[in-house]
């Protein structure tokens, strides 16, 4: 009975989330991987690297390569597909519904697990058929091994599948884990996995060893290896590989990691609320539709025996109608025999003016401003306001070489905000406002004031690095700075506005930010990276005619939507 | 002002026709918009709202073609959607000032009009709480309150008074029966009673088609000689609700007492019935072809009624 129950309760998650558009784009991710993961022998972009080499296209070797790129990838992007499957029963009142039947916290986190794993793997099970598909076009070997080519799969992609959905079911669990916060901590514990090339969790250490040790046997020296997708010099040589042979001690450790996720998948059983607003509101976490606060007007009591409605005492205070020919709408109820509702104000028409409507753009800035910021506690603020201050008064010659404090504060003040830009785009559809506001006036303006708001903050965010700069006259930091600032919440509101979710912009954003901070000049859209105190990344133009096109292609696509409602 | 449909459909994905063929004229005055679930009705008032874009016809307003151009509706417009959102962390006064900024509304007008309203709709004590913390009937009003914001020539609400006390629901049908003296205010509901004490002109609506429109008479007029009382053995219940459209009925001390719908006496010892509102939308939807009502005469009536249920049963 209860697997039956469990069965269901996964099976239906399953159902709701592979009927979603979205999830056909994923399994068109994993036929691109699998076509990426097995490039033509003269290719220069490879997925993995092994010091130099790659093997023949047996299906040894698309296996392990498909599963070892396959459980990387499903690491960072399947963690974003999968991990709202507790929230969605949250907004969609389910979860009220499902915490009213005998079903138990632990089999509702196992439902949600084994659902986010059946998603997970249907995708890996895509990968798996594209890799078979790929050796077989590439020609280079026609024999098929399945047993070789799903044993990566089992080794490496299993293991991590079931860990990145326990990890989405705990942080689902976890208050503060809940939002941005536990995307972002996701993408830097999956960037630690993916430059430190594996570790125990992935495995990749038993395939590195096996291939090392057949070039070996071969006469041939790999340099070092690397999985993911990169550009080499020249194209990879061929060496053969028959493939792994796993000890008995490395299946155990491969186990024991499927093991111990399953327990940090029904863990949270011990402190999940059950979607009881009252937890949640003692957390200080407001939920739209869940909290209901007592109404403060006063109830009428319904007397059956004598078939009237009796009022509460209240003060009445009817006035005049404002303007002739309408009328008080509680007049008739104001003698008090049998008033079925209080006497109340009245309705006063507006003056006609004859004027139309004004810009009204300041305000409307105002408003989307609040709305981006709203329910930020003050110690976000306090934290930025740190860094500005910080950012304004570091002393020049406190890191080396000159700029460098001030570059680094400014990257401190610019991911610092990442939660709230990520917002841009989104605050519409998620908090049910799309049909209210598709019946105002003016579409173009409110996107053109959600821009601003995103600019407004990402401005005040980094306003002591740009002081700092100013006073020093440093001209072309100070550029790089104001095409930053137009760029960031040009990307956020495209992000937002096309894939309708926080996680995209949050997820490519600290990529982005990332790569910047390493000194990756091509990446830098901040002027942080610095060659002889200037900024060597594109020229500040070209990164603000990117935030430019990106705008236009919000509005575009905000036109296009408007036009097919 | 005059808001007209012109021959309006609106066909979804898949091929359902929401809305099919539609054609309404509408002046100054409070139009009740009836129909069981799935008649097409929210779907027409989100056209008439510039939300949706319909298929094909024409939303006309004073003559202008306002699927082309709804700014010019839009800016004369309140409309309360059947579902809307509000966001949790912004208070009632903030959320409705956000609002008439995107109305265009200036500064003290909206000041003042904000304050007006949040009396008029006795959300003046909760007007600083973050809206999150409010109770589905306040939220309601809130909505209430910003589809009055700029005063609207056109008003179209969707299913007001859901979640609304009885006392609230009757402010609101006064204020939208005020309202329509020299307004266009377009009421959607499945409740009857929610329009039969203020609408003077009443539209039905099943399948996406208009089936009539007329006046309360007019629609009572549809239900006369056909409206019954008949006191049954609990026994006999099954038999009578597979073969009649029963719409009211009351258990008591000497059987089942139950108020049905037939061309004949259901029973030697029936007695005719003066009809009510309701009884009349029952016969009209129960006529209609390809409705749910027409298809079984113990079938489904407005709210969904299961097979077999009464639409009494189905609103409470």
């Amino acid at each position: 009975m209860r697997t039956r129950v469990l069965g269901a309760l996964a099976v239906a998650d399953f159902l709701e989330r592979t009927r979603r558009p979205a999830y056909l784009v994923t399994l068109a991710g994993a036929v691109v991987l699998g076509y990426l993961a097995l490039p033509p022998a003269s290719s220069r972009w490879v997925i993995m690297n092994a010091g130099g080499y790659r093997g023949v296209y047996t299906s040894a070797w698309a296996g392990t390569v498909t599963a070892l790129a396959g459980a990387l990838w499903l690491m960072g992007a399947g963690f974003y597909v999968v991990r709202s499957a507790i929230e969605r029963d949250r907004q969609t009142g389910v979860g009220q519904v499902l915490a009213a039947t005998p079903l138990r916290n632990a089999g509702y986190l196992a439902g949600k697990f084994l659902s986010n794993l059946m998603v997970l793997a249907s995708m890996a099970a895509v990968l798996a058929v594209t890799a078979l598909a790929m050796q077989l076009a590439r020609g280079e070997s026609s024999s098929v091994g399945l047993g070789v080519l799903l044993l990566p799969y089992a080794l490496f992609t299993l293991p991590v599948l079931v860990l990145t959905a326990a990890a989405a079911v705990l942080a689902e669990t976890i208050p503060g884990l809940r939002g941005g916060l536990g995307n972002i901590g996701w993408l830097f514990v999956w960037m630690v996995f993916a430059i430190s090339g594996g570790g125990v969790p992935l495995g990749f250490g038993l395939a590195r060893a096996s291939m090392r040790a057949a070039m070996t046997a071969q006469h041939l020296r790999p340099a070092e290896f690397s999985v993911g997708f990169t550009q080499v010099e020249h194209p990879l040589h061929a060496f053969a590989w028959a493939g792994l042979a796993p000890s008995g001690g490395f299946v155990a450790a491969r186990l024991a990691v499927i093991a111990i996720s399953i327990g940090l998948a029904v863990m949270p059983a011990a402190w999940f609320g059950r979607f009881d607003p009252a937890r949640d509101r003692a957390r200080g976490r407001v939920t739209r539709g869940e909290a209901s606060a007592v109404d403060p007007v006063p109830q009428p009591s319904v007397n059956a025996a004598l078939g009237h409605i009796e009022l509460p005492h209240v003060h009445t205070h009817l006035q005049p109608a404002a303007v002739p020919g309408v009328a008080a709408p509680f007049a008739d109820l104001a003698a008090g025999v049998m008033p079925a509702a209080r006497a109340a104000a009245v309705y006063r028409p507006l003056p006609r003016t004859g004027a139309g409507p004004r810009l009204a753009f300041g305000r409307l800035l105002a408003g989307e401003v609040r709305i981006l910021v709203q329910g930020t506690s003050r110690w976000w603020w306090l934290v930025a306001a740190a860094v500005d201050v910080a950012g304004l008064a570091v002393p020049a010659g406190l890191v080396k070489p000159a700029g460098a404090g001030t570059a680094l504060l400014l990257s401190a003040a610019w991911v610092w905000p990442v939660l709230i830009w990520s917002r841009l785009g989104t605050q519409r559809r998620e908090n049910g406002l799309d049909t209210l506001l598709g019946s105002y006036p003016g579409a173009y303006r409110q996107l053109a004031a959600e821009w601003a708001a995103g600019l407004a903050l990402t401005a005040l965010a980094g306003l002591g690095p740009l002081l700092r700069m100013a006073l020093t006259a440093d001209g072309p930091r100070v550029a790089a700075w104001l095409a930053g600032a137009l760029f960031i919440p040009a990307l956020a509101l495209l992000l937002g506005t096309v894939t309708r979710t926080h996680r995209t912009f949050q997820a490519l954003y600290v990529l982005l930010w990332y790569a910047a901070v390493n000194q990756v000049a091509a990446a830098d859209y901040m002027g942080t990276v610095l060659a002889a105190g200037r900024p060597a990344g594109p020229p500040a133009l070209s990164v603000a005619g990117a935030g430019a096109a990106m705008l236009a292609v919000t509005f575009a696509i905000r036109a296009a939507r408007h036009a097919a409602r | 002002m005059l808001l007209e449909f012109v021959n309006v459909a609106k066909v979804y994905k898949g091929g359902l026709r929401g809305v099919d063929g539609v054609t309404l004229r509408l002046g100054a005055g409070l139009v009740g918009l009836l129909g069981p679930n799935g008649a097409g009705k929210s779907s027409l008032m989100r056209i008439g709202a510039t939300v949706t874009r319909p298929t094909s016809g024409q939303v006309l307003l004073d003559g202008t073609d306002v699927v082309a151009r709804p700014d010019l509706l839009r800016r004369n417009l309140g409309y309360l959607p059947q579902d809307f959102g509000v966001y949790p962390h912004l208070t009632a006064r903030e959320f409705l000032a956000y609002l008439a900024a995107v109305k265009g509304m200036p500064a003290r007008v909206a000041r003042r009009r904000i304050g007006e309203l949040l009396e008029l709709l006795e959300l003046t004590g909760a007007g600083k709480r973050p809206l999150g913390k409010y109770s589905g009937g306040m939220l309601r009003r809130v909505g209430i309150a910003q589809a009055l914001l700029a005063d609207p020539r056109v008003l179209i609400v969707d299913e007001p008074t859901a979640g609304l006390d009885p006392q609230q629901r009757v402010l609101l049908r006064n204020l939208l029966a005020d309202l329509s003296g020299d307004r266009v205010v377009l009421l959607s509901t499945h409740i009857v009673s929610d329009v039969e004490s203020v609408a003077s002109d009443i539209v039905i609506m099943a399948g996406g088609r208009l089936l009539l429109r007329g006046s309360p008479q007019d629609l009572l007029r549809q239900a006369e000689g056909q409206v019954w009382e008949t006191t049954v053995p609990p026994a006999d219940l099954a038999r009578i609700r597979d073969r009649h459209l029963v719409s009211k009925m009351v258990r008591t001390d000497a059987g089942v007492r139950v108020r049905l719908l037939a061309p004949a006496p259901p029973a030697p010892d029936a007695v005719p019935a003066a009809p009510d509102l309701e009884d009349a939308y029952l016969t009209i939807i129960h006529a209609a072809p390809g409705t749910l009502g027409g298809a079984s005469p113990g079938g489904a009536s407005p709210g969904g009624t299961a097979p077999g249920g009464t639409a009494r049963e189905a609103r409470r």
